[in-house]
């Protein structure tokens, strides 16, 4: 009766979270989006270093073996639809990865909203996730005030400015950001890429203070952060963000890189990385570069973590009790 | 000895700047962009204060070998906790912060493992699983609790924790809870 008594105990709790899912469909049908559905079982999947797909085997009637992979996103599939001129679309469901903790603020199975919109940037995707936020807040009246508030929006310049005093504007590069790491007392490896090295100095010292009282969005990345996102006009970052709030980071929002060659580039270099972490190596999506090549116009797209929602909603810290099952119930660990 | 960011847990001590910290709570996150890592947040066993770390996989983390003792829980007085060494009947008074979390979990008589460090006990751990009498299992109100009312209500065990069960148990039986979720397992028939 173990999995019967943990969905009793966190019963409002998921009558809340099924509320949230249904006002979020509602919000963005109110503003002409399609919901569309994306496979969840794919070839191939993103090639993010550090986001490990699980492999699963499907056989035909003739037991002919497939070797596939839960999606991690269903960003490809959803700019394969934008190719063929779906304009504003959605896709809120599981998304799966791998080497995740059970519990905490992960579960390797797990809810993401993400959504396009046809001519549009970054800046209209953090209105939508503010709207959105303050629509679920008021439609089920939590009243919570730091959300309903005027969200913070800051720079990824200012905030190092502000929290390590530093011009990021001079740590664009590898050498450069290792030399930030050793001063600053890390003991970076010799080898490690400029992504691991920006993260030391982030995760320690920037992300603990952020989003503390209203939720807050950080813009603008440095563009070797950002495989799948349009560059800023001066050439230095990526138009990229993520919304922090409560120390959770909830969502992560890019205007889409629209150039097939470019993105290949990044993806083959990506790929690379994985071979060298000795993580599952499989080859670049050539459907989806096709994509790029017929064209996806100019548009911005995100995903947002709707357990990790949903927990600020019901102010929960572990994500467990946000799920009508999670994993560390299904294998009882 | 070099550990691995998934060896760094609660109770664990580790070397840090030529000092040693217990880790009283760890945090594994996986980002999706750059490598996972464990934040965690330890205290300082000379100097008693509170840091909070963030380890990489690549990080060389020098987790400590530590003695666990074996120790009977006797009885809470003021603001501390008696514990005796049952096989050299030394005594321990220890207090909140080093209880901790486990405070709650604890009954007269039963048996704890101290995490000793110079004859000093830094921390306390107890069993995963530990049974409890029910001493108050009142009938189950629908829409009292977070619950549906149907299958869980919240009962009082031996020692003042409450904790939910299901609505079949009654006053008088035993029940075995995790200590670390704080939920309820199974019904011990004797």
């Amino acid at each position: 009766m173990q999995h019967v008594y943990h969905i009793d105990k966190n019963f409002q709790k998921l009558k809340t979270r099924f509320a949230i899912l249904k006002l979020i469909r509602e919000f963005l049908w109110q503003d002409d989006f399609i919901e569309i559905e994306a496979p969840i079982v794919v070839k191939l999947p993103g090639q993010e270093p550090n986001i490990q797909p699980i492999p699963v085997v499907v056989k035909d009637d003739k037991k002919k073996k497939f070797a596939g992979f839960l999606h991690t996103s269903p960003e490809y599939t959803m700019k394969k639809m934008l190719a063929t001129g779906f304009e504003k679309i959605f896709y809120l469901g599981k998304c799966f990865r791998d080497e995740e903790s059970f519990g905490g603020t992960h579960n390797p199975e797990f809810t993401m909203l993400e959504w396009y919109r046809q001519n549009a940037s970054y800046y209209d995707l953090m209105d939508d996730l503010e709207n959105l936020s303050k629509f679920i807040n008021k439609k089920l009246k939590f009243n919570n005030k730091n959300i309903a508030k005027k969200w913070k929006r800051q720079t990824m310049k200012q905030v190092w400015h502000e929290y390590v005093g530093v011009n990021l504007d001079d740590y664009l590069e590898r050498e450069s950001m290792l030399a930030l790491c050793i001063r600053l007392g890390y003991k970076p490896q010799k080898t490690e890429e400029y992504e691991e090295l920006f993260y030391r100095i982030f995760l320690n010292k920037v992300e603990p203070f952020i989003g503390k009282d209203v939720p807050t969005i950080i813009y603008e990345f440095p563009k070797c952060m950002a495989s799948l996102s349009k560059q800023t006009k001066d050439g230095k970052y990526a138009e990229r963000f993520e919304l922090y709030y409560n120390g959770i980071e909830l969502a992560n929002v890019y205007t889409e890189l629209n150039e097939a060659e470019e993105q290949k580039t990044r993806l083959v270099a990506e790929r690379l990385v994985r071979r060298k972490n000795k993580s599952l190596v499989y080859d670049v999506d050539e459907e989806f570069i096709d994509a790029l090549r017929a064209g996806i116009g100019n548009c911005a797209g995100g995903a947002l973590g709707v357990d990790r929602l949903v927990m600020i909603f019901t102010m929960d810290k572990n994500i467990d009790n946000v799920l009508g099952l999670p994993m560390s119930k299904i294998f009882n660990t | 000895m070099a550990g691995s960011i998934s060896e760094v847990k609660k109770g664990c001590v580790i070397k840090h700047q030529g000092d040693l910290f217990l880790v009283t709570e760890s945090r594994f996150t996986n980002p999706g962009k750059g490598s996972p890592f464990v934040t965690a947040k330890m205290k300082s066993i000379t100097k008693g204060k509170t840091i909070e770390m963030t380890y990489k996989p690549v990080d060389d983390i020098a987790i400590v070998e530590v003695q666990n003792q074996r120790l009977q829980y006797l009885y809470k007085s003021g603001a501390f906790y008696s514990f005796m060494n049952n096989d050299t009947y030394e005594t321990y008074e220890l207090e909140d912060e080093i209880v901790g979390d486990s405070a709650k979990y604890l009954k007269d008589g039963m048996e704890v493992y101290g995490v000793m460090y110079e004859d000093r006990v830094i921390a306390v751990s107890i069993a995963p699983k530990m049974q409890y009498k029910v001493v108050d299992a009142p009938p189950a109100v629908k829409g009292d609790t977070a619950s549906s009312g149907r299958l869980l209500k919240e009962v009082t065990l031996e020692n003042g924790l409450i904790v939910k069960a299901p609505i079949f148990i009654k006053t008088g039986e035993t029940i075995l809870i995790n200590t670390d979720t704080g939920e309820y397992c199974e019904r011990i028939n004797e």
